[in-house]
């Protein structure tokens, strides 16, 4: 029993990890624009496509393919911040709108051009064993855990360090005022929503050796990183670290418990608790007028 | 038996983070009139204004209708009592038309009764309001634009839609927040004397929170002077202005 | 709020759709088109009370016809009841679960709240693929029978051809444009009005919003639990997938295409949801990323869909009104 736990805890932490990209993505885009991109799952996706094809047609380099992958997605945050999100700024609803006829040009996209099956990508990492006691797991589980936690420092540290990172947090908090002190807000929205869309391109590119990357790969990581962000608080980036980590142990967990149908209502329904409850989440701030 | 006042604030405190906003703020009116609440930027008048009518809760403190307690009371609760305010910002409907934001503010607006309205509409009943409707717009000059969305008006216009659909609900206390900004003169004088007229008429609580000293001062019968989150001085505009603490606090 | 020559227009339409088949009995083709569309078009009309008019996105608003689906298939399938009756019971259901839902999930913010939307559409949706004992899991419930003839007198109406079952939907959907319409020209729908443009306000004349939101909420899902009973009467089987998160985004598209806030924008929508995918025989991919694209210009261009195109072309030839006001 103790294994098993062991077991889903370790692979918890490395799906975890990977809800964490995609959370930060969704994190920045929320906490520094107020805007809700539910196309970051596809992006995501995109992003192990791009790296599939930079990997088998470009580079035989794995990390290479990554890094094209990040720089093709950011390219495409870029577009999309500067054509859709910004003339929308404002509007939730057209917002939420604009983000759905998003997902299905970007995921009809990719299933026009690669086709509906899904793919497979075996780098060496992902064939490599790595042991601990009477578990194995591949070498890739702790590339990917290593990889979101140094890159979850390195954008802390560029947060809290750097000027450009702290015109960020102030736009964050606040925009009108990080106007007035001179802060080029539409430089910081663009920066942000390219930063963004790298970090999911390089969550889907991270995932997709482990499993298969096929075209609907990104619509339940989208769902478990809204839920991670809601439980740590809508804009908060430690808050997004803790709750992807805590969704993705606490659904492989549960599935030795319940049925793994029901794993996703777990994580759901865990959300609307979360939101009934404590909507501000564990590190956010309440609003004025929030229940 | 004394009767009890009108309407009175007891003790009223709220705070937003670490800002005092109302410092015990205590205030008895006693009969109905216009009454200009002033005070310097941040003095906590916008911030009354919410604690009354309940879009904001104190922290502490009592607000009293008549001896009634209603610092439980929400916002729509607040408003059915005969609560009625416009906004600094000045809001409207502004895709409806002026004779539907009047409309709309002059319906039942108990959901029951609506829901039930849906399926039997009386239509002399809609005449009326409809009537009623073009009268007040007509006391501000705007019966031409009854048809027009309340976005073609202009800022001063809005204002006094806003006013007008305040009123038109027929409230006991009528909070107006700086309704003379950024209305010229022209209108100012419209709003003036429409103010006057009301007063005159319905004899109800008029609360102004004004900046333009020139326009309440020729239009309160008292008035209440507020800085920093507390009642500084109230008396009549000529005690008010000669009021060495109330010159200090806007000078100092 | 509607003008005589609008109504005319409209009830000129019903009769036109009423009479389509007998007028060319032999557009079978077309005939399905529209049965389909109008099966789409009932939930996209309680979607349009709920976005539309009431402001509020609901991205998951196909389960709560799923839930109304599937208590209409259980009512005729194993207690034999009637047509009208099971889908009141749907409907019932259905309004009943968006108002549990309701309840606790209408005072968060707006954010808060879309993200609600989507979870419970999708946990609805895996409850109603994995209660194999109520739902019958991921294969359904097949054999749901169609509604016994009706004998009109000078006509009989048999259900279960073509032509009986689009008369059918029609009056299904009729009935459900009747309550849109009532609802949008009361004293209810101009409240609902002034929470859509600014709550604060509302709240200010006297509205309690939060229950306002909750009575729309519930009715919107009813009216989609109608249009899921009619769904699978129509499919003659339940299936989840006809309730899972896909088809509420097309709800969505729908109602935004055809022009949130329209009263024949739901139809509008809808018709054109399924018509121009035959008109347009391409690969599904491509068709779904025209749509995908569409949204997005109608998001950035047009967000009052196509209804709104034509009222805007409308007011500019109606200058005379409001130039008349700017100017007096």
């Amino acid at each position: 029993m103790l294994t098993a736990l062991l077991e889903q805890i370790v692979n918890g932490a490395m799906i975890g990890s990977v809800y964490v990209l995609v959370a930060l993505g969704m994190v920045l885009i929320f906490g520094v624009m107020q805007v809700l991109n539910f196309a970051h799952g596809v992006l995501f996706m995109a992003g192990a496509y791009v790296c599939h094809f930079a990997f088998f047609k470009l580079t035989g380099n794995y990390p290479a393919a990554i890094a094209l992958s990040m720089l093709a997605l950011g390219l495409m945050g870029l577009v999309l911040e500067s054509a859709v999100f910004r003339p929308l700024r404002d509007n939730i609803q057209m917002q939420i709108v604009a983000s759905l006829g998003l997902i299905l040009i970007i995921q009809n996209g990719v299933i026009a051009l690669w086709g509906p099956q899904a793919l497979q990508m075996s780098v060496p990492t992902a064939q490599t064993i790595v042991r601990l006691g009477p578990l194995s797991f591949t070498a890739q589980h702790f590339v990917i855990i290593a990889t979101v936690a140094a890159t979850v420092i390195l954008l802390q540290l560029f947060l809290t360090r750097t000027r450009f990172g702290t015109a960020i947090r102030a736009t964050s908090q606040n925009a009108d005022a990080a106007r007035v002190v001179g802060i080029d807000i539409n430089h910081v929205f663009l920066f942000t929503f390219t930063v963004a869309s790298a970090l999911a391109a390089l969550g889907g590119a991270l995932l997709g050796p482990l499993f298969l990357i096929f075209p609907q790969m990104g619509d339940l990581p989208l769902l478990k990183a809204l839920t991670a962000i809601v439980l740590g608080g809508m804009a908060s980036v430690p808050g997004a670290v803790i709750g992807g980590l805590a969704i993705g142990i606490v659904e492989s967990v549960s599935t030795l418990f319940i049925p793994t149908d029901f794993r996703d209502t777990v994580v759901f329904g865990l959300l609307i608790l979360v939101l009934l409850v404590r909507p501000w989440g564990l590190f956010g701030v309440r609003v004025r007028g929030e229940a | 038996m004394p009767v009890p006042a009108i309407l009175e604030l007891a003790g009223l405190r709220k705070s937003f983070g670490g800002i005092v906003a109302l410092d015990d703020v205590a205030l008895t009116i006693e009969r109905p009139g216009i009454y200009g609440l002033i005070g310097p930027n941040g003095a906590g008048k916008t911030t009354l204004f919410d604690v009354i009518c309940g879009r904001q809760m104190a922290d502490h403190g009592a607000i009293r209708v008549e001896g009634r307690p209603i610092e439980r009371l929400r916002v729509h609760e607040r408003a059915r009592l005969g609560f009625s305010r416009t906004f600094q910002e000045c809001r409207v409907l502004r895709e409806e038309t002026c004779l539907d934001n009047l409309l709309f503010a002059a319906q039942d607006k108990r959901l029951g009764r609506e829901v039930w309205q849906s399926t039997t509409r009386r239509t002399a009943a809609r005449d009326e309001a409809a009537a009623e409707a073009r009268r007040l717009l007509a006391l501000v000059n705007l019966d031409g634009y009854a048809e027009a969305p309340a976005a073609a008006l202009s800022y001063g216009q809005r204002r006094l839609l806003e006013i007008v659909s305040a009123l038109i609900a027929r409230p006991r206390f009528l909070l107006l927040d700086e309704p003379a900004s950024g209305v010229n003169p022209t209108l100012l004088n419209t709003l003036r004397d429409f103010l006057r007229r009301i007063d005159a008429d319905r004899r109800i609580v008029i609360l102004v929170v004004e900046h333009n000293m020139e326009f309440i001062m020729s239009l309160a019968a008292r008035i209440v002077v507020m800085h920093q989150g507390q009642v500084l001085a109230q008396g009549t505009p000529s005690e008010v202005q000669a009021d060495p603490r109330v010159i200090e606090a806007y000078l100092g | 709020m509607r003008s005589p020559l609008a109504v005319a227009g409209v009830l000129g339409l019903f009769a036109l759709l009423y009479l389509a088949p007998v007028a060319a009995p032999n557009e079978l083709y077309a005939l399905h088109i529209l049965t389909l569309a109008l099966i789409y078009a009932v939930p996209a009309i309680g979607l349009n009370l709920l976005f539309g008019y009431t402001g509020l996105v609901s991205l998951g608003h196909m389960g709560f016809a799923g839930v109304g689906a599937y208590a209409t298939a259980l009512l005729m399938k194993n207690a034999g009841a009637g047509f009208v009756p099971a889908l009141a019971a749907g409907a019932l259901a259905a309004g009943v679960v968006g108002a549990l839902v309701g309840m606790p999930c209408l005072r968060l913010r707006s954010h808060f709240f879309i993200i609600v939307t989507l979870a419970v559409g999708v946990i609805l949706y895996t409850l109603f693929n994995n209660l194999d004992a109520l739902t019958g899991g991921a294969e359904g419930l097949p054999g749901i029978p169609r509604p016994r003839p009706l004998d009109l007198g000078f006509l009989v109406v048999d259900f279960r051809r073509p032509q009986g079952f689009y008369w059918l939907a029609l009056t299904v959907f009729a009935a459900m444009f009747l309550v849109q319409y009532l609802i949008v020209r009361s004293d209810f729908g101009r409240s609902l009005a002034a929470i859509r443009q600014d709550e604060t306000v509302a709240a200010a004349r006297g509205v309690n919003v939060f229950a306002h939101k909750l009575a729309i909420f519930a009715i919107s899902a009813a009216i989609a639990g109608v249009g899921g009973g009619l769904k699978v009467t129509f499919l003659r089987a339940a299936a989840p997938l006809s309730f899972e998160l896909m088809e509420s985004i097309n709800l969505v598209m729908i109602v935004i295409l055809g022009g949130a806030g329209f009263l024949l924008g739901p139809l509008l929508g809808a018709v054109l949801f399924i018509a121009i995918p035959e008109v347009l025989r391409v690969a599904s991919e491509l068709r779904l990323i025209i749509f995908g694209a569409v949204l997005v210009l109608l998001a950035l261009y047009a967000p009052r869909g196509l209804c709104g195109l034509a009222e805007a072309m409308w007011r500019q030839l109606d200058t005379k009104g409001y130039a008349r006001a700017r100017h007096p």
